[in-house]
């Protein structure tokens, strides 16, 4: 257990490190976040009140710019076929495979952060009441998120179609994310309390608990050759 | 297993036959609507048969990502292949339905909403199982789909019932009609059964031809031996 | 061989792996077809063999990242059994280079002796750094670095964790007169009596240099197994030339 944490701390301490070198996936996911409130902005009928619709914006958002990511996890590792030297290690798949993950999610809550920020001030939306609340429906739809995304990034990365398979794979298995989170994110953006969103909260987190447990099980046999 | 093939056809068709004449002549025509109606006896049964077949596609999965054994990802592919023919089914007639009986091509219903999402993994199956270099890891991958998308499946359809919750439609659907005619009840199980049959016996005659293409692929790339003898020959 | 345990026979010759009916097959296309050896503990040997003879796949095998289809590979003392422990013993040198070109030299050392958990980790760093010739350019992002430069630094990342067995995949490959010579010499220091080192390279000379063995693998087979001291190296040129195809 201990060298469960240890080593997925090294990698994600590696990617991580990796990602602050080069900001290629902040980047990008950032400049994408922004461009796809613009283009709401000028979409969107002017007369409708996009507090109404906030939820759904944040999360289809979150959703794409997050996939946008999530191609770079595995590819980086097969410039130089480092996943083949790291396979050779003493390290556990399944450590392999959950400090992708951490990294992952990490460089998504920082975009979330930033989708959150983009929408509040492009649309004049009031997040300090119920920040807290968004915060943790955001975090566990995050989770579910990284948890399927993580697992799938390494299967795209070893097929010839590579990052355009993330999201026909995605998007079907993430519905529960979408209609829970975003669920969630709308009642509590139009002010109803976090009580009220406690089913979501609780079906998120059993979302989130299955599938890291599962994708860390299955990941052994998606990266062996 | 041909003979169980055969038995199983023959088992099908009767039953197939049956069910038809049941839904055309013996289940009753319902008050509201109508004669079109009766596309529910090929609705449910296919609905059914989909969700079958992906538990099939499922099981086989975990079986063949365990064991390693090949021809569990053959059933798995034959299962896979038959689920994808059955869930279109259910797509195709839900819509027709609808369009006739209450002038909708399509409501969100959460039943089918759920059909729709195992189409779309189906398909992602499939993507996934083709689009690798070496097969051996295509079958894999689409094996990991199988086993992700089976324990998907349920926390997709419980927040598909939450999402309908939340936003009620005004179009009620109770494809059964109103009441629980005996008839009825009689019939769709009479249907399902021959669904079913028909689902299995295709499925033994897919995973045969799976077989077959399998011992084909084995004599096809036999290597030669001449290049080795030679090179053996320069090294005594 | 007759029958009785294969580990005492060859215990006089202190066997660190055994293989036994080895196979692996990718569908249907073998790429090691039933190869028996057993490797000595400080032996040297160099696996010729054209192009898809299945070498890649033989040294994937010895180093357990893959899989045998049928037949077994076995570590003959120690912790055999269990993975992790074997990989330990085990560095691989491939002609990719398993590194990270956003990370400076140092930060790929450190990275991976953490994975392999080796204790005086600065020492040994500074101390592979300076084998290689690079610790002037430690610092720098390893994308920096010229192809012999990567190599070089890949060949201190296999041998950091002091490992028994090295196994070389064609590490020749795209280097220039100056990494080659490095690599060269660091090879020659490898051929200390405790390391078994299997080297699959296309160079006939520098492969025969510094062999104690010499493989020929055509087709997934062993076509040929005999020790350096008994081979004439310009006939084994030639006829492996002619036979087989190579460059000299």
């Amino acid at each position: 257990m201990r060298d469960f944490a240890r080593q997925s701390a090294l990698i994600a301490h590696k990617d991580l490190l990796i990602e602050l070198r080069s900001r290629e996936r902040l980047v990008s996911t950032l400049t994408f976040a922004v461009l796809v409130a613009i283009v709401f902005s000028f979409a969107l009928d002017p007369t409708v009140r996009p507090v109404r619709i906030a939820g759904a914006m944040v999360w289809v958002t979150i959703l794409f710019a997050g996939m946008l990511g999530l191609g770079r996890s595995f590819t980086l590792e097969q410039e130089q076929d480092a996943l083949v030297g790291l396979l050779l290690t003493p390290i556990g798949r399944g450590a392999l495979y959950f400090g992708k993950f951490l990294a992952n999610l990490a460089l998504l809550v920082i975009a979330a952060v930033v989708v959150y920020l983009v929408y509040a001030l492009f649309f004049q939306l009031s997040l300090g009441g119920a920040a807290a609340g968004l915060a943790l429906v955001t975090f566990l739809g995050c989770v579910g998120f990284m948890a399927l995304g993580t697992l799938f990034s390494a299967v795209a990365a070893s097929t010839r179609l590579g990052d355009t398979l993330l999201p026909i794979v995605l998007l079907p298995l993430l519905i529960p994310i979408v209609v829970f989170g975003a669920g969630a994110t709308q009642l509590l953006l139009i002010g109803r309390p976090l009580a009220e969103v406690g089913g979501n909260i609780r079906m998120l987190a059993a979302f989130d608990l299955i599938f890291v447990a599962l994708c860390t099980t299955v990941f052994g046999t998606v990266v062996e050759e | 297993m041909r003979i169980w093939a055969a038995v199983l056809s023959i088992l099908a068709a009767a039953t197939m036959v049956w069910a038809f004449y049941l839904i055309f002549f013996y289940a009753p025509t319902e008050l509201t609507m109508g004669v079109v109606q009766r596309i529910f006896y090929v609705h449910v049964p296919s609905a059914w048969v989909a969700f079958l077949a992906f538990g099939v596609v499922a099981l086989c999965s975990l079986g063949y990502l365990w064991l390693k054994d090949d021809r569990l990802d053959a059933i798995a592919i034959s299962a896979a292949e038959l689920g994808v023919v059955y869930t279109t089914a259910v797509l195709i007639t839900g819509p027709i339905w609808g369009k006739l009986a209450w002038g909708a091509w399509w409501v969100w219903e959460p039943r089918l909403t759920l059909t729709l999402l195992l189409w779309l993994i189906y398909v992602a199956y499939f993507m996934i199982r083709n689009a690798t270099e070496n097969p051996e890891r295509g079958k894999r991958f689409a094996a990991v789909l199988g086993v992700v998308g089976a324990v998907d499946i349920p926390l997709i359809h419980l927040s598909v019932q939450w999402f309908r919750s939340q936003h009620p439609q005004p179009v009620i659907m109770r494809p059964e009609g109103p009441t629980a005619d005996p008839a009825i009840v009689e019939t769709l199980f009479v249907s399902l059964l021959a669904f079913t049959l028909t689902f299995f016996a295709l499925l033994l005659y897919r995973y045969g031809l799976e077989r077959m293409r399998m011992r084909v692929d084995a004599l096809r790339y036999r290597p030669t031996t001449s290049s080795v003898t030679s090179a053996e020959g320069a090294f005594r | 061989m007759s029958g009785g345990d294969p580990l005492a026979q060859s215990s006089s010759s202190e066997a660190l792996i055994q293989a036994r009916g080895l196979e692996k097959w990718y569908g249907h296309h073998p790429a090691v077809r039933g190869v028996d050896f057993d490797l000595g503990s400080g032996e040297f040997l160099t696996l010729f063999g054209p192009n898809g003879a299945g070498k890649t796949t033989l040294l994937k095998l010895l180093a357990g990242s893959l899989r045998p289809t049928r037949g077994e590979i076995r570590f003959a003392r120690g912790d055999a059994d269990d993975e992790h422990a074997r990989r330990r013993r085990i560095g691989v040198l491939s002609h990719q280079t398993f590194l990270y070109g956003q990370l400076t030299a140092d930060e790929n050392l450190r990275f991976y002796g953490r994975l392999y958990e080796l204790g005086d980790l600065d020492d040994r760093i500074d101390r592979m750094l300076s084998q290689v010739g690079l610790t002037r350019r430690r610092r720098d992002l390893v994308r920096t670095y010229s192809r012999g430069m990567q190599q070089r630094l890949a060949l201190a990342r296999t041998l950091l964790h002091d490992p028994e067995m090295v196994l070389l995949d064609e590490p020749y490959t795209g280097l220039d007169p100056h990494a080659a010579a490095m690599l060269r010499a660091v090879l020659e220091q490898l051929r200390d009596g405790h390391r078994t080192v299997v080297l699959v390279t296309h160079n006939l000379s520098q492969g025969l240099e510094l062999a104690d063995r010499v493989v020929v693998q055509v087709a997934g087979r062993w076509v040929s197994d005999e020790p350096r001291a008994q081979l004439d190296a310009s006939t084994f040129e030639a006829l492996y030339t002619e036979r087989v195809g190579g460059t000299v």
